[in-house]
């Protein structure tokens, strides 16, 4: 009788866990290695201009909201030339080493952002010559966005390719 | 009679010294380990780390012919329907679209030849995936937000880069995740 409980309690025995232990400590190894190894991303939003109806004249007297600013931004290759609903500003050339001026285009932008009738604004348009690096664009693109200052004001983050039509 | 009491209490003393030395030359040796908390928490650990692991865009292979621009963005990005632009080829959702060639898609798959905007295999797929997208939200009741993410190399030009944003507004999508390295920041 003693044997046989003994029997019973060999085959029922203990479940060996040490190969399971092996492969989920070997799993989690891998997946921290690869966690460890991946790469910051980020994305920067963008859009395209939508096609509005255009109203009819109407019949009242109540007086036309406030015109759009109307802001763009072209990337030439010569510099920036910045574009609002009150003309067009002198071009921003590049620096005497070939590069951009980004910082001068993010001060211009901080100028027409502080006027009172614009600190609600959050839109531009972007357009570029077609010869463009996309690294130019995304540059640009920050640039518009916010000044490159931890904290720094949030300039026109709502940027529309001009050349995008749905 | 005392003689023999303190004969035995000496006995008894060597006895317990003698004991209590071998339990010291006898370390306990461990015969049943528990290791079940162990394996929960390493479950657990695997778990949160697969789930991290599948949440992220680490699927996105960066070679030579795709090395995406730097940016100070903080956006972190969301899965969306991918359109990737490498020097060589042109891809929705991993598959082959078109080729590249100098930066330029091939005349023949533009429907309005080569000064054209819209690429027509990438409209044909892009509608699909559109169809697709606008019937999950309908059966989740949600809106179909019209997003696509961007993956393009850094020296794509202006005119490529138009051409597809315009090929993938042809096909319903209006707003665009443009994916970049995070220059600093977390």
């Amino acid at each position: 009788m003693r044997d046989h409980v003994e029997e019973i309690e060999e085959e029922a025995g203990e479940l060996n866990l040490v190969p399971y232990m092996d492969i989920v400590t070997n799993i989690i190894i891998f997946l921290l290695a690869s966690v460890v190894n991946q790469v910051a991303l980020g994305n920067v939003n963008v859009t395209v201009p939508t096609i509005s109806q255009g109203g009819g004249a109407s019949a009242d007297d109540t007086p036309p909201p406030k015109p759009p600013l109307n802001l763009t931004v072209s990337v030439g290759a010569t510099g920036f030339t910045v574009a609002a609903s009150g003309g067009v500003l002198p071009i921003i050339p590049k620096l005497p080493n070939g590069q951009y001026n980004y910082g001068a285009l993010t001060s211009k932008l901080k100028e027409i952002k502080s006027n009172p009738d614009n600190l609600t604004e959050t839109k531009a348009n972007f357009n570029a010559d077609a010869a463009t690096s996309y690294d130019v664009v995304i540059a640009t693109l920050d640039a518009m966005r916010q000044e490159d200052i931890p904290g720094g004001k949030i300039l026109f983050p709502d940027v529309a390719f001009a050349a995008g039509i749905q | 009679m005392p003689m023999l009491e303190n004969e035995m209490s000496r006995l008894e003393g060597k006895k317990a010294i003698r004991s209590y030395a071998r339990k010291l030359s006898e370390p306990e040796v461990i015969k049943d380990l528990n290791i079940t908390p162990m394996m929960d928490m390493m479950t657990i650990i695997l778990v949160f780390l697969l789930k991290s692991f599948a949440s992220t865009t680490s699927t996105i292979t960066f070679d030579q012919n795709l090395q995406i621009p730097k940016s100070v963005t903080q956006l972190k990005p969301k899965l969306a329907v991918t359109v990737t632009i490498t020097k060589k080829v042109l891809l929705v959702e991993g598959d082959g679209v078109a080729p590249i060639n100098y930066g330029r898609i091939d005349p023949a798959m533009k429907r309005d030849g080569e000064n054209g905007y819209y690429i027509t295999p990438l409209v044909d797929i892009l509608e699909k995936h559109a169809k697709r997208e606008r019937r999950v939200a309908e059966l989740t009741g949600q809106k179909f937000e019209a997003q696509l993410m961007v993956v393009a190399d850094q020296t794509t030009p202006y005119r490529l880069l138009t051409e597809i944003i315009y090929s993938c507004g042809q096909a319903g999508y209006a707003n665009y995740r443009l994916l970049v390295l995070k220059a600093k920041g977390d």
